[in-house]
């Protein structure tokens, strides 16, 4: 087990003219699960392969175990990745693929064995290994992927989006056998992803990138409740969260927002802590974010959000209903109890607690407060 | 009555077997005589060679269908009981085997190597690299007998070394001429193995090499085993580079052989017939020993 450390990690390939990944800084604790989520082309992979060993760093360091790692090749760096592709040996059996590594370490018969034996009992593979992947469905072979890098018992588990070939069913499953696996091997776990909810529902802290930089480094529930700013806000959640651009109007006792042009009757009122950062600040206009599962249809005392809007699109999936309203040319989407009775075409009233309501700076986009 | 009992009687397979040869009927009828015209030449060849030869002049081939009792080894015999004495039949054949066999492994031994090369190395210039090799592709043998006829006397007169009349001088040559298709062939079926596979093995603790010969090579076996029968049937039918580089040499391959048989009133046909059966049966031996790494979807299961 180890910790991995990365310094300002920074890849820059010929030809391109912005780095695909500028002066990363993340720490990842001893036996720690940390989630790189973003995008395409955020350059979390990127940060991975440079962590496997499998591209060249540019500037800044990486640090495995205390141990700069930058110009050490993959197999010195006692780590093991999981292929997005799986990258199973197709002519061996699912046996020989788990124990290739661990024979051209030389470790002896009797010890690949039992390495091999154990991890096949964890993973559920004991009746498939004399299987070749061919033989195999998506799930066994993700299966085996992970048991490919069990056996080598490595420092640091990197996996790069192993879960997106699976069927959405498989996934979720697959997602718990995951989280059971760091819990039970206590191992330092680093995991690439671009889809939000594997981030959340399994990272210790979740790292979200884009365009190459990191925008936040937090618990799930940090980047839930207190994203840094618009990117987060909306990347992390789902259904994302509204965003809607907004007047400042100071003028009263307590400073309040109104939507601009044809989204007049969205207002907003602010708690006392964002109405006095709003006060020492100048320019006219803010964004505004709210979650879809804030909203509620009526209205409700001290309502920090609210909007009147005609319902476009009902989207049900059971227990709740994902309301696609239209507020002036602001597209609010809102999640509501599957009993509340609203049709296509209603006009409805959406509003959120006061301290549901997030506020960021328009130009920067970051978080105010 | 035989009928009406057949017809009642069709299990459910023989149903379908029957509704098989109705929809395939036609297709399988054309397919037969096409490989029924295709095989006439070579049936004819082996019928010729096992006739005394005072028939030959006498009736046509077809003749002994009617009296196979008239079919006779003693043509082989009499081949064969020249044993390896230079100029006869055996002795061409172990030439002919002792110039294809080192000319085909070079060739596939080489082409493995540069395709892993060209597809997984990490050097500048691969691509031209290649495209240089498929420029060599088109080159045809009669430009180049000349030059390397002259490049092997220099390289006498030079070294003391003059590989031409010599079996390594046709064996270079082949290997030459061989080299560009199947590096050709081998660096486009390994672009087909994905990068990750390599990326995997690395990072368990594989060298270049354990790459090449582990993961790369066992892939590669169909690719291989065509390549090998490929380049083992060319360089077995070979008269022309034989003829050219091996001037002046007692031992000739099977093809040289053949055509010494061809005189310019009277050829040997029964040596001829003979002749060419015992050179069909060595590439048959190959083809259908290597015949079993033709295996579809070797990569299937690999990545996804």
């Amino acid at each position: 087990m180890a910790s991995v450390v990365l310094r300002n990690l920074t890849k820059q390939y010929p030809g391109n003219n912005a780095p695909s990944l500028e002066a990363l800084n993340l720490e990842i604790d001893d036996g720690e699960f940390v989630c790189l989520v973003g995008p395409s082309g955020c350059g979390k992979t990127t940060a991975l392969r440079m962590i496997a060993g499998l591209e060249d760093v540019t500037s800044g360091d990486i640090e495995i175990g205390g141990r700069v790692v930058n110009d050490l090749p993959s197999r010195d760096r006692d780590i093991a990745l999981v292929f997005q592709s799986y990258a199973l040996y197709p002519h061996l059996t699912v046996a020989d693929n788990m124990s290739f590594g661990l024979k051209l370490r030389k470790v002896p018969k009797a010890e690949i064995e039992e390495a091999v034996q154990s991890a096949a009992k964890i993973l559920d593979l004991v009746d498939l290994l004399n299987r070749k992947p061919a033989q195999l469905s998506g799930g066994q072979r993700q299966r085996v992927a992970l048991g490919r890098a069990l056996v080598r018992d490595p420092a640091v588990f990197l996996m790069d989006e192993p879960l997106s070939n699976l069927d959405a069913k498989l996934r979720v499953q697959t997602r718990a056998e995951i989280a059971q696996l760091h819990h039970r091997l206590q191992a330092t776990m680093l995991y690439v992803t671009h889809d939000q909810v594997e981030a959340m529902t399994m990272a210790d802290r979740i790292a979200v990138m884009n365009l190459g930089v990191l925008e936040q480094y937090g618990t799930p529930r940090e980047l839930y409740n207190l994203p840094k700013n618009k990117f987060v806000a909306g990347f992390i959640g789902s259904p994302s969260m509204n965003f809607v651009s907004m007047r400042i109007n100071r003028d009263a006792e307590r400073v309040h927002l109104t939507g601009i042009g044809a989204d007049s009757s969205i207002k907003v009122t602010l708690t006392d802590e964002q109405s006095d950062i709003l006060r020492k600040s100048d320019g006219d206009d803010i964004v505004v974010g709210v979650r879809p599962e804030h909203l509620i249809e009526g209205s409700i005392d001290h309502a920090g959000f609210s909007a009147v809007a005609t319902v476009e699109v009902i989207e049900f999936l059971g227990n709740d209903e994902h309301i696609h309203a239209l507020s002036g040319d602001t597209d609010l989407v809102a999640i509501l109890n599957a009993h509340s009775g609203v049709a296509r075409g209603d006009s409805i009233t959406l509003s959120a607690p006061l301290d549901t309501v997030h506020i960021f700076d328009p130009t920067s986009g970051l978080r105010l407060n | 009555m035989a009928n009406i009992v057949e017809t009642t009687d069709l299990t459910p397979r023989r149903r379908g077997l029957s509704r098989r040869l109705s929809t395939k009927g036609p297709t399988n009828i054309v397919l037969g005589i096409i490989g029924i015209v295709w095989l006439v030449p070579t049936v004819s060849l082996l019928i010729i060679s096992l006739r005394p030869e005072a028939d030959f002049g006498v009736s046509g081939w077809w003749k002994a269908l009617l009296d196979p009792s008239s079919l006779t080894f003693s043509n082989y015999r009499v081949l064969f009981d020249q044993g390896f004495a230079a100029g006869g039949l055996l002795d061409s054949l172990m030439t002919s085997i002792e110039i294809t066999v080192p000319a085909t492994l070079l060739v596939t031994f080489l082409a493995c190597f540069a395709g892993h090369s060209l597809v997984f190395g990490r050097w500048r210039g691969r691509d031209v690299v290649f495209l240089v090799v498929v420029g060599l592709m088109v080159v045809p043998v009669q430009v180049a007998l000349i030059p390397v006829v002259q490049f092997y006397h220099e390289l006498g007169d030079l070294f003391g070394l003059n590989p031409y009349g010599t079996i390594p001088g046709v064996v270079i040559f082949h290997v030459a001429f061989g080299l560009p298709f199947g590096i050709f062939l081998m660096r486009n079926f390994m672009s087909g193995i994905p990068k990750d596979l390599l990326e995997a093995a690395r990072m368990e603790g594989a060298g270049e090499w354990k790459v090449f010969y582990r993961i790369v090579l066992p892939l590669a076996l169909p690719a291989l085993a065509s390549l090998a029968i490929f380049q083992f049937i060319w360089v077995w039918n070979d008269l022309l580079v034989a003829l050219v580089f091996l001037g002046g040499n007692a031992h000739t391959p099977l093809t040289v052989f053949l055509y010494d048989q061809n005189h310019e009133l009277q050829a040997n046909y029964w040596i001829i017939s003979t002749g060419a059966i015992v050179s069909v049966i060595v590439p048959l031996i190959v083809f259908f020993s290597f015949q079993r790494y033709f295996v579809r979807g070797v990569l299937a299961g690999a990545v996804k």
